[in-house]
């Protein structure tokens, strides 16, 4: 037990959480005020900070505390980016959907490639590189809800994170699938297992997204606050059903979202509070994002983790600075684009909720933890400084 | 001094400024810059510019003898402006304000112009995120022009209860057929043009007022309508822009109409006496649209705006025949008749969901696509 925690220990669970969320405020805004960082990335060092591998003034029994809090921020982030992905958009513009195919394509074979060369077991490294096909959902949609973002660089930003994110996840559980059947299982295994979790995860936020479309008309948009409090809730059921039963939560909550936006009359499901009243989750979960982060890791990795993360960052720059004009938008703002995706989906599934997650990859957690390290420090700093190039921030 | 630039007179032009919104809540969004990037690389000849905050741009037609045409060459534009919006993700809509924008959220257009009035008026810049339709009535010569001006004063609530479409402002419903015009009111050079009876005098006015440091151009003049003297104009801005996007035609044939009644009449009357009544006839054609009750300022009787229209239409037959214009003026009556505003589709709208979101995603798809589900 850290000091801390035997002196709040009569204090319980909320104690610990209220700590959490004060000291990453207090950080966040130590960080705004005195280099103009991110809050974001306050909150982030605030967690290494006070974490188990910092000043141990937060032990992981109290980061294990706030976990409800903090999936539900995990889901809500989730929810909020399938809400951005319009599909009638897409069918119309596929110059977007196109640009997303290259950019993963070309980003997993690179990815591979590089860890395959430097001796990383293929499966390792397959499943490493299917992580870092999709950008941070909470990342992204926090730092859009800090600078108040607007405009083609942003939109295409979230869309294409959208898209990503459903394809990684997948990608990631079929690479599961083949680690169960190269470990001895039989063929059915190892197709069934990944294919089933997948279509009863789409089927668990098709279902979620479906009960919200007709409760809310039910309730109706006079009643605003009802409907807000409503799909709190839901969102709050399918993230709890996705961790009970080992269901593939970010693909739920991605569908759940994209429901809402695309099915006929899922325009009575409005969200435009949901991610300023999440605030306070968010600002739980970066803290404890940044408590189970650990620079050791980093600097066991020294060559690696930069070299991957500049590759990553490489590719998401010529790949949306070669496809910006097919996409309406000048080429520098397309490499700006591709800057703004640094910051690396799965930290928060891999590092909090440990789901999903085959035992093989804890095997490279080190080099997995350092990925995070740089991408969740470095990446937030990126795409603010993308969107203010692009001209699309609002300084209040 | 200020030239006049004549025109062939009753020559028509119409500016419209519309609403920019995102497709997920259909709040205002910052995309002017990017719709005017991605039209730049389309080869057209429209006149298409951004306007003082970033969630508005400003169409303008060229210059028109007949509305027909003036309204083709507005459909041509919507056409591109589809193209290019549907690109983006975005959406455009017509109507007076943006039911429930925040004016603090609205961001100025990084234009010279627009930044000096940011500057000058503070928070009255943002503020004036509403928009309007324009029309230009080509004048022969500047006495021509300052008649026209005090003639059309006369007439301001007919086109206000005829394009009002701003009921909602700041996610309340106002209880007004158009709140836009509260936005303009608070500009100190709006409200009408001096009693000035010539071009001359109206020269010598502006002279005072610049020698005055108060205005540098006639666009410092936010009056409902004013003389454009650079175009050989006069130019109407009292109209909300129209939910459609033939209404907008329909209001300039009416404009043409009056102009030209205006000068085969050879109507010179000018008297101060008119001033009188003009504001509070002008928010009575806010507040109540069609049922507005005007007051004349020579004999004090009364009359509602939709009776007035009415008696109106009934003068304008004789030129409307002349500029082949019955169509227009039997569209107008039956608009007036059978009482179709804006202000009242959108309530209804409002009334089906509850939901102010909705109400402007059926409102951009009628400017879009005519049509609303």
């Amino acid at each position: 037990m850290t000091p801390l925690e035997t002196a709040l220990s009569p204090l319980g669970q909320l104690t610990a959480f209220g700590i959490i969320l004060a000291l990453g405020v207090l950080g966040g805004q130590l960080a705004t005020r005195s280099i103009r960082l991110p809050a974001i990335t306050g909150y982030l060092l605030s967690g290494l900070v006070i974490g188990p591998h910092g000043l141990n003034l937060v032990s992981q029994s109290m980061i294990d505390a706030s976990r409800p809090f903090i999936t539900l921020a995990f889901g809500l982030a989730l929810f909020e980016l399938g809400r951005r992905v319009d599909f009638r958009w897409l069918v119309r513009e596929r110059a977007l959907a196109a640009t997303a195919l290259i950019c993963m394509t070309a980003g997993f074979s690179a990815l591979y490639w590089l860890l395959w060369q430097v001796g990383v077991p293929p499966l390792e490294s397959a499943c490493i590189a299917a992580l870092a096909l999709a950008s941070s959902p909470p990342a992204l949609l926090e730092i859009l809800r800090e600078t108040h973002a607007e405009g083609q660089v942003s939109e295409r930003m979230v869309a294409f994170a959208g898209l990503c994110n459903l394809v990684a996840p997948t990608a990631f559980s079929l690479t599961a699938g083949l680690a169960l059947y190269e470990a001895g299982s039989d063929v059915r295994q190892f197709l069934m297992h990944p294919v089933l979790q997948l279509v009863a995860s789409i089927l668990t936020g098709l279902l979620a997204g479906l009960a919200s479309i007709r409760l809310n008309r039910w309730i109706g948009a006079t009643r605003r606050e009802a409907q807000e409090i409503l799909l709190f809730a839901l969102i709050a059921i399918t993230v709890g059903i996705c961790t009970r039963s080992n269901l593939l939560t970010s693909i739920a909550l991605l569908t759940f979202g994209l429901s809402t936006r695309n099915l006929r009359r899922g325009y009575t499901v409005s969200s435009p509070y949901l991610m300023r009243h999440s605030a306070l989750l968010l600002v739980a979960l970066f803290v404890v994002i940044g408590s189970q982060l650990s620079l050791p890791n980093l600097a066991s990795h020294l060559y690696l983790a930069p070299l991957f993360v500049l590759l990553r960052l490489a590719i998401h720059i010529l790949g949306w600075w070669l496809m910006a004009p097919f996409n309406g938008i000048s080429r520098r703002n397309g490499a700006l684009l591709g800057m703004s995706l640094t910051p690396m989906a799965g930290g928060a599934g891999i590092l909090l909720l440990g789901q999903d997650t085959p035992p093989f990859v804890f095997q490279a957690g080190s080099l997995l933890i350092a990925l995070f390290c740089l991408t969740e420090l470095l990446g937030p700093i990126l795409t603010r400084f993308a969107l203010n190039r692009a001209g699309e921030t609002r300084e209040e | 001094m200020l030239e006049f630039s004549p025109s062939q007179p009753l020559t028509l032009g119409v500016e419209l400024e519309l609403m920019i919104v995102n497709r997920r809540d259909y709040n205002l969004t910052r995309g002017s810059d990017d719709l005017l990037n991605l039209l730049a690389r389309h080869p057209h000849t429209f006149d298409i510019k951004p306007e003082i905050t970033q969630g508005m741009i400003e169409i303008a037609t060229g210059i028109h003898h007949r509305t027909d045409t003036l309204s083709t060459e507005l459909r041509s534009i919507r056409s591109l402006l589809l193209e290019c919006a549907e690109k983006l993700n975005i959406g455009l809509a017509g109507g007076g304000a943006h039911p429930f924008q925040r004016w603090g959220e609205q961001r100025i257009y990084p234009k010279e112009r627009y930044l000096l009035v940011s500057e000058l008026y503070g928070y009255l810049a943002k503020q004036f995120t509403v928009y309007g339709q324009h029309i230009h009535i080509g004048c022969p010569d500047g006495d021509h022009a300052v008649r026209l001006t005090h003639y059309l004063s006369r007439q301001i609530p007919h086109f206000i209860a005829l394009s009002a479409s701003s009921p909602f402002y700041q996610g309340a419903d106002t209880q007004f057929q158009t709140s836009r015009l509260a936005s303009v009111n608070a500009f100190p050079l709006s409200g009408s043009m001096p009693c000035i009876d010539t071009w001359e005098a109206f020269n010598r006015y502006f002279g005072q007022m610049q020698e005055l440091g108060i205005v540098a151009s006639m666009k410092d003049f936010y009056w409902d309508i004013r003389p454009k003297p650079e175009y050989g104009t006069v130019e109407i801005r009292i109209c909300d822009t129209p939910l459609t996007i033939d209404q907008p035609s329909l209001l300039a044939a009416y404009a043409q109409l009056l102009a030209k009644h205006c000068f085969d009449s050879g109507w010179n009357d000018m008297a101060p006496e008119r001033a009188l009544t003009y504001s509070y006839n002008r928010f009575q054609a806010c507040r109540f649209g069609l049922d507005g009750i005007l007051v004349n300022p020579e004999d004090g009787s009364r009359i509602s705006i939709l009776e007035d229209l009415l008696a109106t239409f009934d003068q304008l037959k004789g030129v409307a025949t002349e500029l082949d214009g019955d169509a227009s003026l039997a569209a107008l009556r039956e608009h007036v008749l059978k009482r179709q505003s804006d202000s009242q589709w959108l309530r209804d709208r409002y009334r089906e969901s509850g939901s102010l979101s909705d109400v402007v995603r059926r409102q951009s798809e009628l400017w879009m696509y005519d049509t609303s589900n």
